[in-house]
């Protein structure tokens, strides 16, 4: 499981940097293209909303691997620590859970609507299906973080954390 | 409807209590909620959808800008040099360390918009200069958290994106600029507070430096002060939008600490995407699961009914506004403040609007309350930073956090009460 960890990791944060980049100059872009050519690009602000979605899907997950989400532990600490890794191990399943059923199975069957219905984005010319694909595409990978998460648990060994990317 | 919202409080709190991220929290809950009355295939893809639909909005956009060009800027040397034009300015008056970093907390909050980048960015400078020069390390610590605050308030700023989003269409531009006189007013009255507190201690008051050298550290500051020119001049003229004006906010930043400043090197940049992508991806999933919630309670009409059950208790707009406000700071002591703005706007503004307020006067009394929750006891990220910064205890903070507690609260009931102060500056710009 953890040989497969930083492969993952590493994929997932060149894509989010390239994924971020790319935000940049697609708005940085628009901007230019209104002002300076004075011809309004009609696919920037298309595509930019696409990214954002790719960008908060996949980031979410990687937010999860770094256990970045915002939560409360005011009154788990005060548990011992073998009811508080009892209860991770609880929390930890109903995050996996989560993920495949809603951003599985619900994102998987949203894709295959949007695909079957030929929803598209209209200025950028592609299927909105492509675009919703980040949905179960971060399930996975969350389901994948919370299985490393819960081998960790059980193991007594603690997830090793990101490398530094330079 | 009952079932519904006891199931969604049930789920949501316990969870909550349990340490589930909060937006697992809210999604969980709406799931659960959810399944009351629909079948878990149309609930689940229903629940994709919203949450993918919540965060396709090009308003959004503007959050990872203002991070990114945040995140630039705090590593950027820019602190610094903000630091030195304040001392400068008005390092001569009582109090002068202490109003300094008030200050400097203001530019850098309205600079990179994030609290905690301010408290980490000013503190890790003046606290230690404060400890020098005398003063008490919690009394220092206190005046960094209080003052960072400030920045949710000044604009750019990310929360009030966040609040324009969960209002449903307050335009984001007349929002920043109705952020200005109450985030200034704020500055002033902890800077008053910091003032009298310095006068009964006894702290020493700075050298007046030779105009020169004033000047000297003012246009040193010059270049990073005019991106709050180029961002909100850009915006309030229409000149670009509010995300426009983010994209070209971190082109700017990045010209000034790659280029001029030289502060920060291109083999970095990975690394600061990277962390933006991360904080924006916080922010956007709380997004997406609220936006899933949000769905649920109009579907059972919950706002409507706490509304109803709200104006039931009194009809004096007063006192509603003040048990709105009890509520909120209470709900701010918990949580942080996305999800807060996330979960109550959708319940309170409609009591709000019934009572006559605007949603843009809603929507600073709303984030100038939760910024209080920020330095709030048992949950303040603000709080947290500080004393890690302060290396004190948080106990130790609290006393010294009086006093300013007691100017934000008066802030807070000024600005609840006395619509102006949020209104008027927009009104000038035909908001």
């Amino acid at each position: 499981m953890n040989k497969l960890l930083y492969p993952i990791d590493v994929v997932l944060m060149r894509f989010l940097a390239l994924l971020m980049a790319a935000i940049v100059l697609v708005v940085c872009w628009q901007v230019v293209s209104r002002f300076v050519l004075n011809a309004p690009s009609s696919i920037t602000e298309e595509l930019s909303r696409a990214l954002l979605i790719w960008i908060g899907m996949v980031g979410t997950a990687f937010a999860y691997r770094t256990g970045m989400h915002l939560g409360l532990d005011i009154v788990t600490n005060k548990f011992s620590l073998q009811i508080q890794r009892k209860l991770a191990v609880v929390l930890t399943c109903a995050v996996v859970l989560f993920a495949l059923v809603v951003m599985v199975l619900g994102g998987g069957n949203l894709v295959a609507l949007t695909y079957e219905l030929n929803q598209m984005s209209a200025a950028l010319d592609i299927k909105m299906a492509y675009i919703y694909i980040a949905v179960p595409l971060s399930g996975v990978l969350i389901a994948f973080y919370g299985v490393c998460q819960l081998y960790a648990l059980v193991t007594g060994k603690a997830l090793p954390p990101v490398k530094e990317m330079h | 409807m009952e079932m519904a919202i006891i199931v969604l409080l049930v789920v949501f709190f316990g969870l909550l209590l349990l340490n589930v991220p909060i937006s697992f929290c809210i999604g969980m809950a709406t799931l659960a909620t959810m399944l009351l009355s629909v079948d878990i295939l149309p609930a689940v893809t229903t629940m994709a959808q919203r949450m993918a639909g919540g965060i396709n909005s090009f308003a959004l956009l503007a959050i990872p800008f203002f991070v990114l060009s945040g995140q630039i800027m705090g590593r950027g040397g820019i602190a610094k040099r903000l630091i030195e034009c304040a001392m400068a300015l008005i390092g001569m008056l009582p109090g002068g360390l202490a109003l300094v970093n008030v200050v400097s907390c203001m530019f850098f909050g309205a600079i990179s918009g994030s609290a905690v980048a301010a408290t980490s960015a000013i503190g890790s400078f003046m606290l230690p200069e404060m400890k020098k020069q005398g003063y008490d390390v919690n009394y220092s610590a206190a005046v960094t958290a209080a003052a960072a605050t400030t920045g949710m308030l000044i604009p750019p700023s990310n929360i009030l994106i966040v609040y324009a989003i969960a209002s449903g269409g307050v335009s984001i531009a007349a929002l920043f600029i109705a952020g200005y006189l109450p985030g200034i007013l704020l500055g002033v009255a902890l800077m008053i507070v910091c003032a009298g507190y310095a006068k009964l201690k006894g702290y020493p008051v700075g050298a007046r430096l030779p105009l020169k050298l004033v000047l000297q550290k003012v246009a040193a500051a010059i270049p990073s002060l005019f991106m709050i020119v180029l961002v909100i001049g850009g915006i309030v003229s229409g000149v670009f939008t509010a995300t426009e004006a983010g994209a070209i906010a971190v082109v700017y930043s990045l010209m000034l600490a790659v280029g001029i400043y030289r502060e920060v090197k291109t083999t970095e940049l990975p690394g600061i995407l990277i962390k933006a992508a991360e904080t924006t991806a916080i922010v956007l999933a709380l997004i997406a699961t609220s936006s899933a919630m949000s769905w649920i309670l109009s579907y059972e009409q919950i706002p409507q009914a706490i509304s109803a059950a709200m104006l039931a208790l009194s009809d004096n707009p007063l006192l509603i506004l003040l048990m709105i406000n009890l509520i909120l700071l209470l709900v701010g002591a918990f949580m942080d403040m996305t999800p807060a703005v996330l979960i109550f706007t959708p319940i309170f503004l409609p009591v709000a609007v019934e009572l006559g307020m605007s949603p843009l006067h809603f929507g600073i009394m709303l984030v100038l309350n939760l910024s209080i929750g920020l330095v709030s006891p048992p949950v303040g990220s603000v709080l947290f930073v500080s004393c890690a910064i302060a290396k004190t205890k948080l106990e130790a903070i609290i006393r010294p956090l009086m006093p300013l507690y007691l100017a934000m609260f008066v802030v807070l009931m000024l600005v609840t009460y006395v619509p102006a102060i949020s209104e008027w500056l927009p009104a000038q710009f035909g908001f």
